[in-house]
């Protein structure tokens, strides 16, 4: 359960370059919803879901996650109620460490880290039966460096790493933008079921409509930093990508749709 | 080369490799170019140096000065992470202040350990001769300390320090107090290298508040020199890599230094210090471009 309560942030404050980023964002999701997030470029999507990661923190307004007030903690301390899988395969995982030392990092999330070994012997066996779950062939390459496996293979065992530490809310930053078509579709899939089978309460950027409604059970679309948008249920379900744009067109007073990346899908 | 000389090489040689696992943790693991190294090996030297005159246990001295080089580790780490000032910056004040606090340690320029009981001091009476019995007192405190940085960095704690150094942002996305972790490596590494500059005291018997100049890059060669002869992924052998680079790259300059015909003085050490680690940067890069035409 996330519950946002009218945040505001801005960059560069006092500055020429200053940029009212969220301008009163309210939104609650209920445990185990997956929402779908849309909106142009600049729209505040990625900022929202930094400020719900700890990355921004907002300067008005209050986030609770699980009851929990966070809106002052840091990402860190966040981390323990909250995975994330980034956009750039690159950033999610550290490339130099191998598939296992990735997982038993992300297996600690939100715990002491004292002296104890990070890959005791059960621990790698966990990792093995987790990581063969995917079908992807990588049980038996745990010992390899992350940045061996390909971008799609990354993305699928950062979806996996979300899940080892038994918290409950997900938040995808566009995770599939950097694949190719196919891959973006295999990773999607692993998305969904992951999330079923966990029962996460699911955060989805995104830049295409088409997946914006075809995963999930809620969309929401951000237009310079607010909530213009906000369908679940039947109304969703009747909805296609032209209703989507019409209904985006209506909220900005009729003004067409410009924004190339917004069409794609 | 004669055995005294090639025996002092190796000797020389394990004491920089404390100072070359020093330089690892700073630089490979936490990706933190750290130029305190000038300071806190001299630091160590004159805590120790100090202490033995002043009649404290040889091993109580060492361990102090190791101390002493965490601390300084700990103002670099503060100056970068607290305050945000660049890393490089950030060491090289430290540096600089640390000269003049090694003067104020020792109240004058250089200190003689002449019949102060060292460490090495109960060793001396087996038999052996003092030149070997040197380094292998000095062999069984870097085997002490390459195992216990492996078991370190393999723990939870150590590999989210890996992870710092390798991914700042996905290690805080994992929950890791990234900070805490520069500050606890930054102090470990100049640990390291305080306990360096004890042992080099106590082996030299004097301390010298100009021995700093130019650590960092010693440090540095024995650390390239070590990947460049044991390119391994694991642990433990990249850890004993920085020893056997810190020994090969003594023997090659005292090689150097003592085949008449190159015509080279001791006082060119510096010089040749320079070459060695510029022509260990450069050739990976000769290398690989080398590579690349082929293709």
């Amino acid at each position: 359960m996330i519950t946002v309560n009218d945040i505001h942030v801005t960059f560069g404050r006092g500055t020429p370059l200053e940029k009212h980023a969220l301008r009163g964002v309210d939104l609650t999701i209920p445990e185990g919803q997956f929402v779908t997030v849309i909106g142009s470029n600049g729209a505040g999507k990625s900022t929202f879901l930094g400020s719900l990661a700890g990355d921004v923190i907002a300067e008005q307004g209050s986030i609770s996650i699980d009851g929990i007030d966070v809106t002052r903690w840091a990402t860190p301390k966040r981390a323990g109620l909250v995975a994330r899988v980034f956009q750039d395969p690159m950033v999610g995982s550290c490339t130099a460490l191998t598939i296992e030392e990735n997982m038993a990092l992300a297996a600690s999330r939100g715990r002491k880290r004292g002296l104890g070994l990070a890959l005791g012997h059960d621990r790698r066996h966990h990792f093995r039966d987790r990581i063969a779950e995917l079908g992807l062939g990588l049980e038996n390459r745990l010992h390899d460096r992350m940045g061996l496996l390909s971008g799609g293979q990354r993305q699928a065992v950062s979806l996996l790493m979300a899940t080892l530490s038994g918290s409950k809310i997900l938040l995808l930053d566009e995770h599939t933008a950097a694949l190719d078509p196919g891959t973006a579709e295999f990773v999607l899939g692993l998305t969904r079921r992951i999330v079923q089978e966990n029962g996460l309460t699911t955060l989805m950027v995104t830049h295409s409509m088409r997946q914006a409604l075809d995963y999930g059970d809620r969309t929401v679309m951000l237009h310079e930093g607010r909530i213009v948008l906000d369908v679940s249920g039947e109304e969703r379900a009747g909805l296609d990508v032209p209703h989507l744009l019409a209904l985006f067109a209506r909220q900005r007073g009729g003004e067409d749709i410009t924004d190339d990346s917004l069409l794609i899908g | 080369m004669s055995e005294i000389a090639f025996f002092g090489a190796v000797e020389i040689g394990l004491v920089y490799a404390l100072v070359a696992l020093g330089v690892y943790l700073s630089f490979r693991v936490l990706d933190f170019p750290d130029l305190t190294v000038d300071g806190s090996f001299p630091l160590g030297a004159a805590v120790a140096a100090t202490l033995l005159v002043a009649g404290v246990n040889p091993w109580l001295a060492s361990i102090a000065a190791a101390l002493a080089g965490s601390v300084a580790g700990l103002v670099t780490a503060t100056l970068n992470v607290r305050f945000k000032i660049l890393h490089l910056l950030a060491s090289i004040l430290t540096m600089i202040a640390l000269f003049s606090v090694n003067l104020r340690v020792m109240g004058r320029p250089n200190v003689a350990l002449l019949m102060q009981d060292t460490v090495l001091t109960p060793f001396y009476g087996l038999g052996l001769p003092d030149h070997v019995v040197r380094p292998l007192v000095v062999l069984l405190v870097v085997v002490v300390v390459v195992l216990l940085l492996a078991r370190f960095l393999a723990s939870e704690f150590g590999l989210a320090m890996r992870a710092t150094g390798v991914n700042a942002r996905m290690a805080r996305a994992q929950g890791v107090q990234t900070d805490f972790h520069i500050y606890t490596g930054m102090a470990l590494s100049n640990g390291l290298c305080g306990l360096a500059g004890a042992l080099f005291a106590q082996t030299n018997g004097f301390a010298d508040v100009t021995t700093g100049i130019g650590t960092i890059v010693v440090g540095l060669a024995a650390v390239i020199v070590g990947e460049t002869v044991l390119p391994a992924r694991a642990m433990l052998w990249a850890l004993v890599g920085c020893v056997v680079g810190s020994i090969l790259y003594r023997l090659a300059v005292q090689l150097a230094l003592s085949a008449d015909v190159i015509g080279l003085q001791a006082s060119d050490l510096n010089l040749v210090t320079a070459l060695l680690v510029a022509v260990a940067l450069i050739l990976p890069r000769v290398r690989l471009k080398k590579a690349g035409a082929a293709r």
